[in-house]
């Protein structure tokens, strides 16, 4: 392996407290080290150039059933963004729904070298696996949706917690995930007879617990089992407005749980779920009771999900909210797409456009939060692509948090009653560049415990970006258009050690890996003939050929973690 | 050598049946269990059969004679490049680690890439991306559907254990079988059959029934309000699944969007100007409405009979639309019957890489995509291409004359495990490994789920998997690619030096 | 004046989105014969397939091609300005897109033909393919949004999807699900109608002078009218009987069909 040795640049390095200092980075074996053969290491000159660890996403629905469904449902959103095969790329399209290269692509493009496909139906985690697999450059890793899981629901209404993270255990290494993935828990086993829960103490049907007991008991079976990520929770009532009591209460049934060191939940795309208001004529902003409580409390992070206002395609596995948000109207296509005994799914193409009210009042929501959580360790920046908008208009919103021109330039194009609700003039609050990497890289690490991933200490991975800001002589938020810029292509993207991405250009193709937990219970999940006999009541698919096999992902990357049960 | 194999999985249907049982003797299957017998035929028997392709072969003066291996590779990695715009269609019969190779075949080629499902359930996901579809896993259905409708397909001949593992017949979590009741009817249906047709050997001249102008429909039975599954089929004939259902509507060919239309008036309580539509009288269609409605999870299944009648996606269309009419009511799904066990997998492998399912170009250097330009027939009818390889499929058998005569005026290269229509007119023909059977991969059943195909036993000796091929001509292409560049480059710079 | 006619006859598809009038103005001849385009996945110039000159006194039309052109794809698409003439046939997408001026194709056009057009005025004086003045697959807000297109033959199936405004005459016959999906324009046929006219409509009108096949159920009959108007030009005579639709989707389209000519649509009568 070469070695590198980027010099003079300006340091943002939050992990290991370094602001915007000059200094130089060594890579040796696709590690930081401490310094390398100067006369022997390939030199990257950085000087006036801003130097970072690799952008760590963790929440965007890259791959999978659903996203796949997804971008099936629009040739008319790839015909707007197709991309030429070149003699290094293959091609293929975008625009809302990358196709899988081209997601490998972007992604490098912008200097990130880590994303989390946050949204994994268990049954379908082979082709999750798959179409991971095709996508070059970035590591990345999967939730597996197992709030509404039957198994796990059994055993938390018994109130057998230790046998539920067994057999957790097991699925998180049967379908190779990364942590556990909760949506609209009791909601979607609801929806499997076209019906949903709509609080977090409404029982659901057929099973005698309430989301409460979904959400603690699987928080705590997330502790026992010593997982690096919290319980990654997508709440109940998302997408209604008035919603922000839901998420508030969703965090304090959580504060039973926290021992006191490690946040123990996150909330994801909490833009979706902090609506006030009681009905869409009185929509309005909850951002401040959640950061209030927030500000407070230290048992939980957050990300955003922001809106950027694009012609994008919204898909969850709340197939209950895509119906409900199909039936306000608009949209001619609506997919939903349920999973047998695990979980369900919808899809709606969305266009979030400035003039209307609400997609302006979202838009400032995800706003106002980033800026009202004074600590932005507890702040991860996402769209929830494709969500709230596609990953590579992340640089749109970076611009908006460091620059309060930058959001007053795009809250005057909106809709004048969102306008007139919006906090964002009161808030004068501009991210510097050192807060920029925490929420995008050193904050989305810790959050999901990954030691050597955004930051760049010796030891870590060599994943490092390098972008043509010069802090020195930038006012990024006056400026905020070069900055913004900067941002869309880095200069140099280097993963492991190797430079992937050289002026603005890719120059090498290589795999990312996908990294997967191997979760050891004390007392390892009994597979005896009951559990098989249930198994086969459950599924449609047998036993032995449930799990996903080594031969699904080509570059594996197994975390051995021992649980304390 | 005996070995009995578990949990293996059918590569035959989009059922993807996975409880197989195969006891192989030998490197030979002998014996199964659980399948059904389209799967026994196949797995049993079929892939042993003495049309087996063993080795390579090319057309030489009008004949086809055997070549080795890395002689038919290099003629179809030139007949390929040779071509201004090869076709290379089929994928449906492979795995799709063989699908995945293909795209990045035709995306280096810059041609057409299609895939069966332009001739069976293509319309269904141009459908899609019209309107969209709510849809579920079949276990879903197998734990909640009180009310199953098979709409122009016929599961009891196409996909023998669709019935017995995923609907009707299978006890679910909320929903049990119905299977005793069914088993009452048919025994009663068969002797009753075994009766007709020793009174129809006893005629010296059998004469069929005159078939009857006009559908005739019975009137809903009254077990339709039952609590409990209900199964009613909609066919334009009585198929053996109609045997079993509660209710069958035989509906006038033709005539099922208006049926749909009428459909959805009633599922929106609007009132319609006409008493019949496509031969059933609207207050039965009402009587069926309103079960639907009062069904607690209701799933509709439907076949090649909406996809390829006239029509066509514009059928699914209108399903797909008082599916989710219906959604406003109760819980309703609707999915289709897909045919080949891994047609799903090339849509699904096919939109991934290039975000469109089928009927691709690449031509201009990226993904283009429109049925009706694109999709096998229609290039084939208009001529369009000057070069095609089939893989895993068999247009000659299935594709209309004017469709192959067009395909033959051109060079044809064939990958297949046997001498089916195709492979005998092809110029280069390719043996290939049953996938499923002497190959592992993988397939994605009709609800998409991914499942793992097994290999059972070895392949004959010398026969390659159709990745491998696939894999190999690919490495040509590429390598005579840059030889012409280089040829290239070399004659422009010849040309340069002459002017000077 | 651009004359281009074809060298040879073509084989495989070629797409010459090119041809063009916004493209050639400003350019020499030279340059113009040096445009790229693509014979299946050969790149080639315009002038490696076609005999291009150029005749500088004649202002319009300002592109004319000679010959068979139905294996060529994409002639002036998204054109905003100018006149295209074709002596002969022409391939799929004509017209895609346009935002203006004017495609005249004296023979047959194919798919697609006015696909998504803004603005302008295509005429065919032959038959008209599937699809022609319909959005691409799975476009459910693109459908034509203004311009005129007349053909004199018969039109495919799938005519005038998603139409959003504009006019469409037909002086022929029309297959099915013409207007399909319809919101807003007009559809003047003045032969017969296939089945299936008008589903998932929510506005506009069409108006059927010939024999329609058969109303769908989803439409209800609303009265019967004594005349109907095209457009400015054209007051079409009755009576016709007005069908109200697609009431499934809550629609309020129209479809005006001729009561002479369709005298089976009498029992509706009873409802008025």
């Amino acid at each position: 392996m070469t070695e590198i040795l980027i010099k003079n640049g300006f340091v943002v390095d939050p992990l290991n407290k370094i602001d915007c200092q000059k200094m130089d980075i060594a890579i040796k074996n696709g590690r930081i080290v401490e310094k390398v053969n100067e006369r022997e290491a390939k030199i990257i000159d950085a000087s006036g150039l801003t130097v970072m660890a690799g952008g760590v996403d963790l929440h965007s629905h890259i791959a999978g059933s659903e996203v796949n469904l997804g971008r099936m449902l629009r040739p008319d959103d790839h015909v707007k963004d197709a991309v030429r095969k070149t003699a290094l790329t293959r091609a293929g399209t975008g625009y809302s729904i990358p196709s899988t290269y081209v997601t490998g692509y972007r992604y490098s493009k912008m200097g990130y070298t880590t994303v989390m496909n946050p949204s994994m139906a268990a049954m379908k985690a082979k082709h999750a696996h798959e179409e991971l697999n095709d996508i070059p450059l970035i590591d990345k890793a999967s939730f597996t949706l197992l709030g509404d899981w039957w198994f796990a629901l059994e055993n938390i209404a018994k109130g057998d917690l230790v046998e539920c993270a067994r057999h957790i255990a097991w699925m998180i290494r049967a379908t190779r995930s990364y942590a556990i993935k909760i949506v609209n828990p009791g909601g979607l086993e609801s929806w499997g007879f076209g019906r949903n829960v709509h609080s977090i103490d409404d029982k659901v049907p057929n099973f005698d617990l309430t989301p409460r007991d979904i959400i603690t008991g699987l928080a705590k079976v997330n502790t026992m089992l010593n997982m690096p990520h919290t319980i990654h929770l997508h709440t109940n009532n998302l997408g209604v407005p008035g919603n922000y009591k839901t998420a508030i209460e969703t965090m304090q049934a959580l504060e039973s749980v926290y021992t006191g060191d490690k946040p123990i939940g996150h909330i994801t795309h909490i833009q979706f779920c902090s609506f006030a208001g009681d009905n869409w004529a009185h929509f309005k902003s909850g951002a401040a009771e959640i950061a209030n409580y927030l500000n407070a409390h230290n048992h939980m992070t957050i990300d955003i999900g922001q809106v950027t206002f694009a012609d994008t395609t919204t898909m969850t596995a709340d197939g209950p909210f895509e119906f409900s948000l199909y039936e306000l109207g608009g949209h001619n296509k609506w997919v939903n797409s349920d999973v047998e005994t695990e979980s369900s799914g919808g899809i709606i193409p969305f266009h979030f456009k400035k003039k209307n009210a609400v997609n302006a009042i979202q838009w400032s929501i995800g706003l106002e939060l980033s800026l009202m959580v004074k600590d932005p360790w507890k702040v991860a920046m996402t769209t929830d692509h494709p969500n709230g908008g596609p990953f590579y208009h992340y640089p749109r919103v970076f611009a908006w948090l460091y620059s309060r021109k930058a959001r007053e330039a795009t809250l005057k194009k909106c809709n004048k009653k969102a306008q007139r609700k919006s906090l964002l003039p009161t808030l004068d609050r501009e991210y510097t560049l050192y807060e920029l990497a925490i929420i995008t890289r050193a904050g989305t690490a810790k959050m999901l415990g990954l030691k050597n991933k955004g930051h760049i200490g010796i030891g870590a991975e060599a994943d490092v970006a390098i972008y043509n800001i010069n802090p020195n002589t930038t006012d990024i938020a006056q400026d905020y258009k070069p900055v913004r810029k900067a941002f869309s292509n880095a200069i140099y993207t280097i993963k492991d050690g190797e430079i992937v991405v050289k002026d603005k250009e890719l120059v090498t193709i290589r795999p990312g890996r996908t990294m997967w937990l191997d979760v050891q219970t004390k007392e390892p999940c009994r597979i005896d003939d009951e559990l098989k006999r249930k198994f086969k009541e459950y599924w449609t698919i047998e036993f032995d050929n449930y799990p996903v096999t080594d031969h699904y992902i080509k570059v594996p990357e197994k975390i051995t973690i021992q649980a304390s049960v | 050598m005996t070995e009995i194999i578990k949990s293996v999985v059918c590569p035959i249907c989009g059922c993807l049946c996975d409880d197989l049982e195969v006891t192989v003797e030998n490197n030979e299957i002998v014996k199964m269990k659980n399948g059904c017998a389209v799967c026994e035929a196949k797995m049993v028997h079929g892939y042993k059969s003495d049309e087996r392709i063993l080795e390579p072969h090319i057309r030489k003066n009008g004949k086809l004679v055997p070549v080795s291996m890395d002689e038919a590779i290099y003629k179809a990695a030139q007949i390929l490049t040779d071509a201004k715009y090869p076709l290379l269609f089929g994928w449906t019969s492979s795995a799709s680690e063989t699908q995945h190779v293909g795209v990045e075949l035709a995306e280096e080629l810059g041609c057409a890439l299609d895939n069966c499902c332009s001739v069976c359930h293509g319309p269904s996901v141009m459908a899609i991306q019209e309107i969209g579809i709510p849809t579920a896993t079949l276990g879903q259905i197998r734990h909640r559907a009180d009310l199953l409708v098979y709409w122009a397909c016929d599961p009891w001949s196409a996909h023998p254990r669709h019935v017995e593992r995923y609907t009707a017949f299978t006890d679910g979590r909320f929903e049990k079988s119905e299977f005793k009741e069914y088993v009452q009817k048919l025994k009663g249906k068969a002797s009753k059959k075994k009766v007709e047709a020793a009174i129809r050997r006893t005629q010296v001249r059998y004469q069929p029934p005159p078939r009857p102008q006009t559908a005739i429909v019975e009137a809903p039975p009254p077990t339709l309000a039952k609590t409990g599954r209900k199964m009613i089929v909609f066919d334009v004939k009585k198929t053996m699944t109609a045997e079993v259902a509660d209710y069958f509507v035989q509906v006038e060919p033709n005539s099922d969007y208006e049926i749909f239309g009428a459909m959805r008036c009633l599922v929106n309580d609007q009132e319609i100007d006409v008493d019949k539509v496509g031969g059933v009288p609207v207050e039965y269609l009402k009587e069926i409405v309103d079960a639907m409605v009062n069904a607690d999870f209701g799933a509709i299944f439907f076949g090649l009979g909406l996809t390829q009648s006239v029509g066509r996606f514009r059928n699914i269309e209108i399903a797909i639309a008082m599916t989710r009419d219906l959604n406003r009511k109760t819980k309703f799904v609707i999915s289709p019957m897909r045919g080949h066990f891994n047609v799903t997998g090339a849509n699904t492998v096919f939109a991934w890489q290039t975000g469109y399912p089928f009927a691709l170009d690449f031509s201009q250097g990226y993904p283009q995509y429109n049925p009706g330009e694109f999709t096998a027939n229609d290039l084939l009818r208009r001529g369009d291409n000057d070069a095609t390889l089939v893989i895993s499929a068999d247009p000659g058998a299935h594709f209309p004359k004017s469709s192959i005569q067009n395909m033959m005026k051109h060079p044809l290269i064939t990958i297949n495990p046997d001498w089916n229509a195709i492979s005998r007119l092809g110029d280069v023909v390719f043996p290939a490994q049953w996938c499923g059977i002497e190959q592992a991969g993988t397939a994605y059943r009709m609800d998409s789920v991914a499942i793992s195909l097994k290999k059972v036993v070895e392949a004959p000796k010398g026969v390659p998997s159709d990745e491998e091929i696939i894999k190999r001509i690919l490495n040509k292409v590429r390598v005579i690619k840059a030889q012409k560049t280089r040829k290239d480059v070399t004659e422009t710079k010849n040309v340069e030096n002459k002017k000077i | 004046m651009i004359t281009i006619t074809p060298k040879r006859k073509f084989d495989v598809p070629i797409q010459a989105a090119c041809i063009n009038v916004d493209i050639f103005t400003g350019k020499t001849l030279e340059d113009i014969k040096k445009l790229a385009i693509t014979e299946g996945k050969e790149n080639l110039t315009l002038n490696d397939a076609f005999n291009i000159t150029e005749d500088k006194t004649v202002e319009t039309p300002n592109i004319t091609l000679i010959g068979d052109f139905s294996k060529v794809k994409r002639i002036g698409q998204g054109m905003k300005t100018g006149e295209i003439i074709i002596n002969g046939n022409a391939g799929m997408h004509t017209g895609e897109k346009l935002a203006g001026g004017k495609i005249v194709v004296n023979g047959n056009s194919d798919g697609w033909t006015g696909s998504e057009m803004k603005k302008g005025l295509i005429e065919i004086h032959g038959d008209a393919g599937d699809y022609t003045a319909s959005p691409f697959r799975g476009t459910d807000t693109g459908g034509m949004k203004g311009g005129i297109i007349i053909v004199d033959g018969n039109v495919g199936s799938n005519v005038g999807c998603y139409l959003r405004g504009g006019t469409i005459k037909i002086k022929g016959s029309a297959g099915r699900f013409l207007g399909h999906h319809m919101s807003d324009g007009t559809i003047y046929i003045e032969k017969n109608c296939a089945s299936r006219a008008g589903t998932f409509m929510t506005g506009g009108k069409i108006i059927i002078n010939g024999t329609i096949e058969l109303v769908m159920p989803t439409f209800t009959i609303d009265s019967i009218k004594p005349k109907v108007k095209v457009d400015a030009t054209l007051n079409a005579p009755g009576p016709f009987y007005v069908f109200l639709g697609d009431i499934a989707e809550h629609g309020t389209g129209k479809i005006f069909a001729l009561k002479t000519t369709n005298p089976a649509l009498s029992t509706y009568e009873k409802y008025l």
